[in-house]
């Protein structure tokens, strides 16, 4: 590109010496030019987001409803964040989100570290077989996770077959979505499956990042596999694997798509996670000033965890 | 690992600054990670009440602190 | 290769552990497709032999699947259906000897016409825009810089669901609920802070000297910006508008909460195919499968550039 061609010389002096347009853009200084680009852009976010949330913040703190838009709206104060805040009901929510969390992050972390570790070995076909392995997280958790509850299903599902087949229990013994006990876990499985190649894909980054003079470093000092996985490889990767836990973490954190669709929230309550609470205030008892405090709860925790994870993001970016 | 190794990265600006106000982001953050514990731990209820406090008061103080020089 | 056998030759691991990291990568891989080949088969399978135990690997394909996912039917009476003239077309037959006939076509085609208007018109905005602030942010020095891009990237980790509720009422307001256009402009809101991260993260690796050279032989900035370093930048623009477009064809939360009917997209309609007596699987697992094979070649067309994409450009190797 150190030469441009004769052609777009041409055109371009075609655009000089046209008026209009090209001169006016062409008098701009690099300030008005910047914040020309940039402006659209924040316009937008603060119509589409901004607006909206502080919206948000001021129907937190009134009696509205959104199907009941003539009745006058009464200013109620913190009332609502304090009874969200005290309610035994939606902590039990959180607590369901977290028993979502840990064991998606924990499953994910684990597995795709180690599926991360093994390709690091670049065996033969490698690079196919991690392209196979990426699948599941690229296609819409939703429609995907719509076809596990045939999956699921007691007696024709696939999951059942399979469990049956190897631990010789009946197909139709056990329910993995209708049961108490088992609910919780067979969004876990879902979830695991869709996302693990993602935590695999950044700790693979993070593998691959790390020098090969320090290990041979440590083959001069011989230091054994072990001890150089403990001392040179965890340490090195760790930036990238706190990347991978922290976006994981806020994900489904705010999960709703397959929970929704897998469970709705069901048997009971037993796999309603927070945001299923919250769509269930706004938009079936249309409690919305309630709901808009519960999403401003859900909000600022998302943000402050954002924070966080950004910090991730340029700790790893200096590697 | 110096910063003077990635000379091309363009955000080193802000690197620079977390390394500088250190102590005081890290603070934040633990806060900010207190707060996301006691919203979902199944321990006590007034953990819990305060937990959205807690958060918030994590989230502006990172917020400002990263606006602090130095 | 060979070459750099002999340099790392300490640290290449040994041909007993790549069979070994290999075969167990394969396992893997082999398990996490299992449920998208189950997808596959189960379009082709007729109603018996999806819900048969147990499951059947082998069995006699059959588009019945596909012929529910496109027309709705209608039950009728032996008598009424020999009254009628020679079916028309697979799908009629199919119907008839199931004691039905086509009584039109479903709602399937456009909500997936839907989906690919909202897709693409949100994916090209979101590009357009992002390209513009991302070199902004590139090559100028903008007040708050660092403070506006976490803003831009925050708005992408709001909970769609608390976004939703004021959107909803908005929405309602100017009039814009359950239209294309409102989702196209809430999707592009939402892609527009991943399409700034990843092409900033791009434009930052095209070296400033070609648009100074282009400059000093008399270009004006927005000139150099046209016409070096957006041909530079194909390939980032082209790998950001695929992840934006996977991200809109993908999103359900937003569609099944804000649209209803007139802009309903694919994902919240796929779910509550029906057939008679419950989910017609057939008819759902194809529409799943049409309206993934799209996403699976993206994918394919994108492995490059994954890692990228789900770190907002942050990891690039």
């Amino acid at each position: 590109m150190n030469e441009l061609s004769a052609s777009s010389r041409i055109t371009y002096r075609a655009v000089m010496v046209r008026p209009g347009v090209a001169r006016r853009i062409r008098g701009l200084s690099d300030r008005t030019l910047a914040w020309l680009f940039i402006t659209p852009t924040i316009v937008l976010l603060l119509a589409i987001n901004i607006f909206p949330l502080l919206w948000t913040i001021y129907l937190s703190f009134t009696n509205y409803r959104a199907n009941r838009a003539n009745v006058p709206t009464i200013w109620l104060g913190a009332d609502w964040y304090q009874s969200i805040l005290t309610d035994p009901d939606i902590w039990a929510a959180m607590q369901v989100t977290a028993h979502f969390v840990i064991w998606t992050v924990v499953i994910e972390t684990v597995v795709g570290f180690g599926l991360a570790y093994l390709i690091d070995k670049k065996f033969r076909g490698h690079g196919l077989w991690t392209t196979i392995i990426l699948l599941p997280m690229m296609l819409s958790p939703a429609v995907v996770g719509n076809f596990w509850t045939f999956l699921y299903q007691p007696q024709i599902g696939l999951f059942n077959y399979m469990v049956a087949f190897f631990t010789g229990r009946d197909a139709s013994s056990f329910q993995m979505l209708g049961d108490v006990t088992l609910s919780p876990w067979a969004i876990v499985i879902v979830d695991a499956w869709i996302w693990t190649p993602y935590v695999m894909l950044i700790c693979l980054a993070g593998l691959r990042s790390i020098p090969d003079y320090i290990y041979e470093a440590a083959e001069v000092d011989r230091a054994s596999k072990w001890r150089q996985f403990w001392s040179i490889t965890l340490p090195m990767a760790l930036p990238f694997i706190m990347l991978a836990v922290l976006f994981r973490g806020i994900e489904n954190f705010k999960m709703f798509d397959m929970v929704n669709l897998l469970t709705g929230g069901g048997p009971g309550s037993t796999t309603e996670v927070a945001s299923i609470t919250l769509k269930r205030a706004a938009f079936e008892s249309w409690r919305t000033g309630y709901s808009s405090a519960f999403a401003i709860i859900l909000f600022v925790t998302v943000f402050g965890l954002a924070n966080i994870y950004v910090k991730a993001l340029n700790k790893v970016k200096s590697r | 690992m110096s910063l003077d190794a990635t000379p091309s990265i363009p955000s080193r600006g802000l690197a620079d600054r977390v390394l500088r106000r250190g102590p005081l982001e890290a603070g934040a953050t633990m806060i900010i990670a207190a707060g996301v514990v006691m919203l979902m731990q199944p321990f006590s209820l007034t953990l819990y009440s305060w937990s959205f406090a807690t958060t918030l008061f994590g989230t502006v103080m990172f917020t400002i602190v990263s606006k602090v020089r130095e | 290769m060979t070459s750099a056998t002999t340099a790392h030759s300490v640290v290449e691991p040994s041909a007993t552990t790549r069979r070994f990291a290999g075969s167990l990568v394969v396992l893997y891989a082999i398990i996490t497709m299992i449920p998208l080949v189950w997808i596959m088969l189960t379009a082709f399978k007729s109603p018996d032999d999806a819900i048969s135990y147990p499951p059947k690997v082998m069995f006699k394909p059959s588009l019945e699947g596909f012929c529910n996912l496109f027309t709705t039917r209608s039950r009728q009476t032996p008598e009424f259906i020999r009254s009628l003239g020679p079916p028309q077309g697979l799908c009629d037959s199919i119907a008839r000897s199931r004691n039905m006939v086509v009584a039109g076509p479903s709602n399937y085609v456009p909500r997936f016409v839907n989906s690919l208007i909202i897709a693409f018109g949100s994916t090209v905005l979101a590009v357009a825009l992002g390209t513009l602030s991302a070199y902004g942010f590139s090559r100028f020095r903008v007040p708050l810089k660092d403070d506006l891009l976490f803003f831009i990237l925050s708005t992408r980790m709001m909970p769609p669901i608390a976004v939703a509720i004021p959107i909803y009422l908005m929405y309602r307001t100017v009039g814009l609920s359950d239209t294309r256009l409102g989702m196209i402009l809430l999707y592009t809101s939402v892609n527009v802070s991943l399409a700034v991260w990843l092409l900033k993260g791009f434009i930052d690796e095209i070296p400033r000297e070609y648009e100074e050279a282009a400059m000093i032989d008399g270009y004006t900035r927005f000139q150099a910006f046209v016409k070096v370093v957006l041909p530079q930048a194909t390939t980032g623009i082209a790998a950001t508008a695929i992840f934006c477009l996977i991200f809109a064809w993908n999103e359900y939360a937003f569609a099944v909460l804000l649209t209803s009917g007139n802009a309903q997209t694919a994902p919240p309609f796929i779910p509550i195919i029906i057939g008679e007596g419950g989910q017609d699987w057939p008819a759902v697992a194809a529409g799943t499968t049409l309206f993934l094979v799209p996403i699976v070649v993206f994918t394919v067309l994108l492995r490059k550039h994954l890692l990228r994409g789900i770190t907002f450009g942050a990891v690039r190797k």
